[in-house]
Order: C-alpha cells, then structure tokens, then sequence
C-alpha cells in the first residue's frame, strides 16, 4: 500500500493542474471514501449484486441476503475448512442408535436484543421453516424433521420421520436457512423482522440503505468474543467490474466476487490479494419445458449438442472454472461424475439429427433471458452464436437485470434463461430441488418418477459412498430428458486489500461469516 | 405595478401547475401502457390468481385510471409515491426519493459550479484574446469537450486520477453530512465528466455574447466617460453577457440531469439517476413513476428560478 | 469585415468537420464491408488481442475484430441516431410550422405540449421510454426522435413566425396559394438551413444517447453491434484490455467532433443571430 505523503503531494499538483479551486479541499485532509476515516470500518463490498430483500433467514433467497445473514447469525452448526458441519450455536451433537439427534446448547448465548439462547427459540426457528405458510426456499430441508422435543431449556431432540442424510449440513450456517432466530422478538414484529433482524452473530444491523449499502456493528455480547472489526459497512455494487474499480482504487476492502477477465491481471498485482478455488456452484441454462420451443425433448438435445462447453470456460470464464456434464459439481467429490455424457457434449452431427426429430425447425426463434453486462450476458451471447451457428435457429437475447430474471423464471414466464446456483453444500441441493417433481427450484416443470424415487432413495441413504453412486445415477437418468441444460462450474474469488487479512475462503463462497475474524492493518 | 406582477407571478404559477399534472398523467399513462403486470413482477413464483387479485385491490390497480390518477397524484404531493415493487420491496417509494434526491442535487450543483467555474475563465479569456492563439486553443478545446460522451470520459478520469495516479476515489460518494471534504473529493471526478460537455457550451456563449456586448454603443460611452477598463468590463459587458449566459445555464440544467443518470451509474453514486436505472432494470414501476416526475418537477423549477434572475439581470425587464 | 473574417473562421470549421465527417461517413458506410473481418463472428482463438498490424484496435473477449465491430457500431448507431433526429425532426418540424401558421389556441396548445415534453431532460425521457417501449434498437429511435420533436417544434415555429411576415411570403399568401403550398415551398426552404444545423448538432446528441442507453444495457441489444454495446463490452475487461474501451472511445469523440464542427461551421455561415435560437 502506497504511503499517504507522496500521495497528498501529488493530489495537491494535479489538483491546481485541474484548475478547479479544489487545492484547499485536498490540503484539509485525506479522508479515505465512505465513513472511512479509520481502519476501524471494514468495507466489505458486495459486488455484482445490489438487490437484497429481506435478511430472515427463513425467506431469503438471493445469495447477497446469505452474504449478509451469515454474520448476523448463527446456526446450530457451522461448517469448518474442511466444510465438516462442527458445533456452533450446539456445543455438542449426538446421534443416537435410533436417528435422534440430540442438540445441548451452549450457555449464555444473547441476541442482539439482549434475550438469551434457548431451546425453544431452536424449535421455533424449526417449525417456522416447516410451516408452509411461512414459504421457506429452504424447506425441504428440514422437512423430515418429524419431531422436536426439549426436555430442557438447553436441550433440543430432532426425531426424522426418515433417515435423511444431509440434516446436520443442512443445520449448518451456510445458504441453508437454518439460522436460529428468537421467538419472542419475531412475533413482536413478524413483517418487520425482515428488515430489522435478530440474531445471535458476531454483527448486528446498524442501518441499511436499499439498494446503496448495509452498515453493522460489533455485538458486544458475541458469544465468541466482539470481533475485532467495531464496524462494517458493506456497499451494495451492482457491477462486478466497479467492484474491482472500488477496491483498486482503495474505497473497499474486500469483494464478494470478482470479474473472471480481470484475475490473470489481478494475481500479477502486488497491492492486493486474489483469493481463489473451485467453487460449488452450477451454472446453466433453465429452459422451460410447459412452452416451446423447449417443450420438445429433441429440441432441447440438440440445443445443449450445439454447445461447446469447453470454449464456454475459457472465453466467458476466462479459464476460471471447468465444463460439467451434470449439474452436481467436481467439488462434491463422491457425487461428481467425471464421466462426459454424450448429450451434454459438444456434438454438430448429433445435435442437427435431434433438430431433424423434433417439431422445431432451423429458423426456430426464442428469447434467452439474461442480466447485467458481465458474465452471465457473455454466457447467453456465446450460447446463442454456437447454437445459432449449428442448429441455424434464431435465438436471441433478452438482457434485463437479476431479480427480474429470477422472477419470471419463478413465475415461468420466459423460455430459456441463464441461471445457476451457487452456494449450495450438499448434492440433493443439485439435483432434489432442481430436478425432483415436488422440488422448489425445480422452475422447469421437470418431471420423472423413476428420477424421483431415486432422488428420494439417496436422501435416505447414510453411507456416503453408496449416497454418491446413487446420485451418479440420477444424473445419467435425467440428462435423456434435457430439463436444464448444464453448462459449466466456475472457480469462486475474493479480492481483498493488501492490509485486510483473516478471510478464509469456503467453496460455497462464504462472505460474511468470516467478518468476526478479519483485521485490518 | 404591484397588481400587474402579482397577476404575472399568479399566471406564471397557473401554468407552472398546469404543467406538472398534465405531465404527471402523461407519465402515468405511459407507464400504464407499459408491457408486463406489476402485480406479476412483484409476486413472482407466488403469482397465483387470488394472491394477484389481492396484490391489485391493496394496490387500487382494480379502480378505474382516473381514480387511479387521482390517488397517485394526491399521496405525491404529500410525498407519498406507493411503495417500491422490486428493487426494495415494500419500501416507500417516497423515502427512496428523499434519500437520493439530496446526492444528485449536490452532484448536479457541484457540476453546475465546476461548468460555470472552468466556462467563466475560459469564455472570458478567449473573447479578450480573440483570434489569438489563446482563442483557437479554448475554442477547439470546448468543440472537443461537447464531443467526448460524458461516461466515456468518467471512465477515462477514474483510469488517470483515482487508478493509475490516486488522487480521487475511484468509487462511491462520500456524503456531504458526513464529511464536506470527502464529498468534495469523492464528487469530483464524475462532477467533472458531467461539467466538461456543459462548461464547453457555457464558453461559447459566453465568448459569443461578450463579443456582441463589446462592441455595443454603451459600452463605448461608457469607456469614453473616463471609466476604466476594468471597471467597464465588470459592469457593463459582463453584466450584460451575463443575461444569456445565465439563460443558456438554466436551459443546460436538463441536459445535466441526463448526464448525471448515466455518471451516477458509472461512478456508484446513490443518487436519483441510479434509482431510475435500477428501477428501469427491475420494472419497478412506482419508482420509474415517481423518479420521472422529480425530474420534471426539477427542471420546471429551475426554468422559473432562471427567468426569475434573468429578470432582475435585465435592467430593461426591471424598469 | 468581421463578417468576413467570421466566414473565413467558418469556412474553416466547416472544412474540417466536413472533411471529418466525410471520413466517418465512408468508413462506416463502406467500412463494414471492407474490412476482412466480420463484426459479429466470434473467433474463440483471437480473444483480446491487443492492436496490431491485423487487428488495427485488436479483438474483443470474443475474438471479434474490434475496428470491423466499431466500423458496424458506427453504422448502427449512426442509422438509430439519424433516423430518429430525423423523424422528430419532421415531426416537430411539421407541428411548429403548423403551430405558427394558425396561431391562437392551437399554437398555445401545442407549443405547450412541446414545453412539456422538452420539460423532461432528454435522457429522462429517453430511458422513460426504454421502459414504457422495451430495450432494443427500434425503441431507441423513437426515444431519441421523442426527445428532438419539442426542439425543432419550437425552432421551427419561431422561425416561421419570423418570416411570415417577410415580403414574399405575404405576397404569396396575397395571390391565394394554399397554407401547405406556401409554408412548404416559400418557407420551409428559407428555414431549411437552420434545421439543418440543428439536425446535424442533434445526430451528435442521438449518438451519444444512443451509447448511454445502450451502455446501460437498456439500449441496443447484443449481438447487434452498436457504439454503446461495444463501450459496454470494454468496459467488462478493462483491466486486462483497456483498448477496447480507450480506443473506441477515442473514434467515437472523433466522429462527434466532425459532426459538432460540421454544426458550428454552418452556423457560422448562416445568419449568427440563429446561434440562440439554436441552442446547443
């Protein structure tokens, strides 16, 4: 980091050189951007995101609300380097013979309303994802608690009507939903508390500007100790590439993510840190299977033969990531499907023989919705020239912006969409949710019940090994049919100032989590 | 006399209302016309029938338009513009308003003052120096200046003068409640990307009209009855330059406003413009409403605030 | 003599923003169809280049050859630009003309139609637009032609007010020739120059709003090549390939500096006391 004298001196000529009657302002001090005067604030940037609706645990959705909820609360587990679910909020984990799971809690947590941890607060954070009415994205994966029993105030039994194997990730404090909320100040104000959030976390919310940027404060009463940071603020970027403007231009201190484009450059830089690894995530394209043209299986194979996934990587992602032949990505190593599958390969001859069987032509048109200027655009443009290209269609693209992309894709007005999910720890995200007829992100309207039965079979199956051969099953049973059409998994990146240090980086691109345990200096 | 400016000022304001409702229901039409339901984009997977008949009665989307109209117009002259549908769901739209109207007021002025600022020194010395060197230089300099795209140029400034030589923030905005030198420095950049087309035309103007003053009968009296010549150009030419300049001033203030939606973008900067393009983006149609009718309500202000003070520049008007 | 030496002072401006404007006009009108690279396909060897011999501003993430694409860019963005001052000119054109002739509350109703709309800033208005129509290149035009109709309304209009009280025009009006006939032949063509001057100062405008809005994302939509897409792609890479965006930025000034100049030496050589009328 460039000392703060040459630097003043400097400003001071160029300032008088601009002839704008600003000499004096740069001579009064040299206050480093927003409220950050001392290095007691940490600007903790999310970028590519500026939406965030709601921080309840229970209702959140997008994966800039977890950047936030992740430092606001805590869950009954958490995951460790190793991403092993290890005790959080629950001091100890037992298993019993019979599937229950007892949880003792630990002593003398406080919220940040001062109330303390109780069991109860647990069984009500439960049985509120459970509530239908409540319509937890994160549902499902609670749904086979059966049971809550507390026979004390520190003390919470979960009885499955099932075994179900991914619970205890599932009770981690990752995009999972599961984060302990207080009872008694949620019913106080249950459509508020979206907005003014309780939890138990190394951060409490100070104030929040829609759309602009999130201020916390240190809670003091943290059970692990007041972090070290008194202060975050954390600036909603909706561009990526202004992400990398704001921390090279020293006005943040760490990114959510960072351009694909910009890493080869950014790693060769001295004055700040390039964090990277594979990520978990997938990304592909949702097409809706109830409208044409992808209302046609022949279609939608020769759609995804017309891809070549490998050029995807490397000029979209610049490298960053790999191709997948499935949705379950290469870091869920005992799912994972090495295997290339000739239906999500690249394949000219192949792909113009499913045009030919299906109902749909060349010169077939539809709309590929996408969003932003940054990747996700540049992975729409390249689908469509290679498919266009092959097949002769006319597809095109529809850019709007994420929410929307997500809304429509939700309410199933759109006909192809780039989209992904990122996040994600346990493979029954990647495949119950997305491709089980009764899952909540399944948007395609997919439905398969062999596929299903075997989704339902590998929940319930403890031993992890024979878990991940059942979901390599699943994945050669689905991609016959096409719903989505995987593309690839990208590497997840942090960008952090040259004095911020203490960040360590999880696949499921953790962010505010690690808050508590960053210093500047 | 008394009666006739009243009666001016009472016609003035008849008109000036006249126009912002005729322009508000231009833009509730339009936007009534838009493609999409907002009911649809607001509750997303959750559309089902009965929930998007409830969404539209909470709304009053149900009335007919011009009840519609009427209860859109009369919560926003009490600041109530509904409430945000996409971008901050459930947030008053009015709050959304007040919190960024105040960022690109100081940013539209700070542009404003660095525009006048750069234009009063240049137009001046190119009309004092005309045809000289000094004339051709700023003459081409501002044909240049109206000719780069103004957030083509910000991007430029933040490359040189926040990344390459760190002397502004390269992002975000600074409030003046927080810390006036930090809005200063943090404003300057896309202020400046915003003024540079702005202070272009200014100059010309301003050359234009101090030529034309120059050479007028009363300036020659004026120099002949012994005043000298700084004194004459302070109070006669500039004074009388100053009438279009200022005219030309108010008349620019739209074309700054456009400058600062797509700059405030371009630099993070929470203000109006931003607003509108994230709501433009999300099809957050109470907040595309209500940003276009501050807007309007903005430059009509400031078209009156100009003929106000072309008024009393003009002794002629004054007599 | 002040006279001359401002028509000398003009004939040069004018010169040189012809001569600009020429250039600009043959590259991207015969350009596209020159170069050896196409603007739109991907060649996924080439990806950034930075400028060479081959690829004279080098290649963009796609490997497409960023002049072909900026030569296409131009075209496009021109065509939007020019199409739409054009349209709202006519449009304004006819109004205020109109509006002139026939006085009274139509021309108060009209001119305050056209202060209402010139009361929106013209951006304001043209992304008030984008989304009332939806993104893409038609709605672009009618943006861009929405925002020009109030201007030339209104300089049209006040140029006819001043010449209908001109000689010819009431001795026309004096032998009984049709309204039409004499506002389109014994007035607009005493106008036209003036219009002119202000349509070409406007195709500048249009283009630059025409990249705002795409550079935003809520304009042209890709692949269509247009100025504000191309600025938009370099500005994704620029760490690792500042030319792009630098570069086409550059051409783009250039371009708009012949059109303003071409602009500026017109004015100069019609009558000055237009220059207000006119605006910027």
């Amino acid at each position: 980091m460039t000392e703060q004298s040459p630097r003043a001196a400097l400003s001071r000529r160029a300032l008088m050189g601009a002839g704008a009657g600003l000499a004096s302002a740069a001579a009064l001090g040299w206050p480093r951007g927003p409220a950050l005067a001392a290095p007691t604030t940490l600007r903790a940037a999310i970028s590519g995101y500026n939406v965030i609706n709601t921080l309840d645990p229970a209702v959140a959705a997008l994966i800039p609300e977890y950047y936030v909820i992740w430092s606001l609360y805590n869950g009954l587990l958490k995951l460790d380097a190793q991403m092993r679910p290890v005790p959080d909020l629950a001091e100890s984990v037992t298993v019993a013979g019979d599937g229950q799971i007892e949880f003792k809690l630990r002593q003398g947590v406080k919220f940040h309303d001062g109330s303390v941890l109780t069991s109860d607060d647990v069984k009500f954070t439960l049985e509120r994802l459970l509530d239908e009415a409540t319509k937890s994205p994160n549902r499902s994966k609670v749904s086979a608690i059966s049971q809550i029993d507390l026979p004390d105030a520190q003390t919470v039994r979960l009885r499955t009507s099932a075994p179900f194997a991914p619970l205890l990730t599932f009770l981690s404090n990752a995009r999972t939903g599961t984060q302990i909320l207080p009872r008694k100040a949620f019913m106080a104000d249950p459509a508020g508390f979206g907005r003014k959030p309780i939890g138990t976390g190394a951060y409490r919310l100070r104030s929040w500007e829609p759309n602009q940027a999130l201020k916390l404060s240190a809670f003091a009463d943290y059970f692990g100790g007041a972090p070290r940071i008194p202060e975050v603020e954390i600036p909603l970027i909706a561009e990526e590439t202004s992400g990398v403007t704001a921390l090279l231009g020293k006005q943040v201190d760490i990114t959510s993510t960072a351009p694909f484009a910009d890493i080869p450059a950014l790693e060769k830089r001295t004055d700040i840190k390039v964090m990277k690894q594979p990520g978990l995530n997938t990304r592909f394209l949702s097409l809706n299977n109830r409208k044409p043209p992808f209302d046609d299986v022949h279609f939608r194979r020769a759609v995804s033969l017309a891809i070549n996934r490998d050029v995807l990587v490397r000029v979209v992602l610049f490298g960053e990531g790999v191709a997948t032949p499935g949705l379950i990505p290469p870091s869920l190593t005992a799912a994972y499907d090495p295997a290339p599958k000739p239906l999500s390969t690249f394949n000219a001859a192949r792909a113009k023989e499913e045009l030919a069987k299906s109902k749909y032509g060349p010169g077939t048109k539809g709309t590929i919705l996408t969003w932003g200027s940054g990747w996700w655009k540049r992975t729409a443009e390249v689908v469509l020239a290679q498919v266009n290209q092959v097949l002769g269609t006319q597809l095109n693209v529809e850019v709007t912006e994420a929410n929307t992309v997500f809304a429509r894709i939700r309410a199933g007005d759109y006909q192809a969409g780039t989209w992904g999910w990122l996040g994600m720890i346990d493979p029954d995200e990647y495949s119950y949710d997305l491709l089980h007829s009764e899952g909540w992100r399944n948007f395609a309207g997919y439905s398969n019940p062999k596929l299903d039965a075997l989704l339902v079979q590998a929940r319930q199956e403890l031993d992890p090994a024979k878990r991940g051969t059942l979901y390599r099953q699943s994945e050669a049973l689905w991609i016959d049919d096409m719903p989505v059409i995987p593309l690839f998994c990208s590497n997840i990146h942090n960008l952090l100032a040259g004095n911020a240090s203490g960040f360590t980086q999880l696949p499921y691109s953790n962010f505010g989590d690690q808050f508590a345990s960053m210093s500047l200096g | 006399m008394g009666s006739t400016t009243l009666r001016r000022g009472l016609r003035r304001a008849g008109i000036l209302l006249l126009t912002l409702v005729t322009g508000a229901l231009l833009v509730f039409l339009a936007m009534k016309a838009a493609p999409g339901d907002p009911a649809l984009s607001a509750l997303g997977e959750n559309a089902r029938p009965e929930l998007v008949a409830a969404f539209r009665r909470d709304h009053g989307l149900d009335l007919p338009l011009w009840q519609q109209f009427w209860a859109w117009i009369s919560g926003a002259l009490t600041g109530d513009f509904g409430r945000s549908l996409t971008l901050a769901g459930g947030v008053p739209v009015g709050s959304l308003i007040a919190n960024r109207l105040p960022v690109t007021a100081f940013i539209g002025l700070y542009a404003l003052l660095l525009a006048a600022a750069i234009s009063l020194v240049a137009g001046t010395i190119a009309a004092l120096q005309r045809g000289k060197a000094a004339d051709t230089a700023l003459t081409s300099l501002a044909v240049l200046g109206v000719s780069m795209p103004d957030f083509w140029l910000g991007y430029v400034l933040v490359f040189f003068l926040a990344l390459n030589f760190p002397i502004f923030p390269s992002y975000g905005f600074v409030s003046p409640v927080d810390s006036f030198t930090g809005a200063l420095l943090s404003g300057f950049l896309p202020a400046l990307a915003i003024a540079a087309p702005m202070a272009a035309v200014f100059a010309r103007v301003l050359r234009a009209a101090l030529l034309d003053v120059m050479h007028r009968p009363y300036v020659q009296v004026a120099r002949s009855i012994g005043h000298s010549g700084k004194f004459v150009f302070v109070h006669t030419i500039l004074r009388n330059a100053l009438i279009p300049y200022v005219t030309i001033i108010g008349l620019q203030v739209r074309y700054l406003l456009g400058g600062v939606v797509v700059i405030e973008r371009v630099f993070g900067i929470p203000g109006l413009g931003s607003l509108m393009v994230d709501g433009a983006f999300g099809r957050d149609y109470p907040v595309i409403q209500a940003c276009a009718l501050t807007f309007l309500v903005i430059v009509l202000m400031t078209n009156l605030a100009v003929d106000l003070l072309c008024t009393r520049l003009d002794p002629k008007a004054r007599a | 003599m002040r006279r001359m030496l401002r028509l000398l002072a003009g004939a040069r401006t004018l010169s040189l923003g012809l001569l600009i404007t020429l250039v600009v006009l043959f590259g991207i009108l015969v350009g596209p169809w020159i170069t050896p690279f196409s603007a739109t396909e991907m060649d996924f060897i080439n990806v950034l280049t930075p400028p060479d011999g081959t690829h004279w501003l080098g290649t963009d993430s796609f490997g497409r050859d960023v002049l072909s694409r900026v030569l296409s860019g131009g075209q496009i963005s021109f065509l939007i630009s020019a199409v739409g001052v054009l349209s709202g000119a006519a449009i304004g054109t006819t109004l205020g003309m109109h509006a002139a002739w026939r006085g009274g509350n139509q021309e108060a109703l009209l001119m305050a139609f056209c202060d209402l709309l010139f009361a929106f800033p013209s951006f304001v208005l043209a992304l008030f637009m984008m989304v009332v129509l939806g993104f893409g290149m038609h709605n672009v035009m009618i943006a861009i032609a929405l925002a020009y109709l109030p201007i030339f309304a209104r300089l049209a209009r006040n140029l006819t007010r001043t010449m209908m009280h001109e000689p010819f025009v009431q001795a026309a009006r004096l032998m009984g020739q049709r309204p039409a006939r004499i506002l389109v032949f014994e007035i607009l063509p005493n106008i036209f120059s003036t219009l002119l001057v202000q349509a070409s100062v406007g195709i500048a405008f249009g283009i630059v709003m025409e990249a705002g809005l795409s550079f935003l994302g809520l304009g042209v939509q890709p692949p269509t090549p247009s100025l504000g897409v191309i600025l938009a792609d370099g500005r994704e890479y620029f760490q690792r390939a500042p030319w792009v965006l630098t570069l086409t930025g550059v051409v783009v000034s250039v371009a708009l500096l012949g059109l303003n100049l071409l602009g500026d030496g017109l004015r100069d050589l019609t009558d000055p006391r237009l220059r207000k009328a006119a605006g910027p």
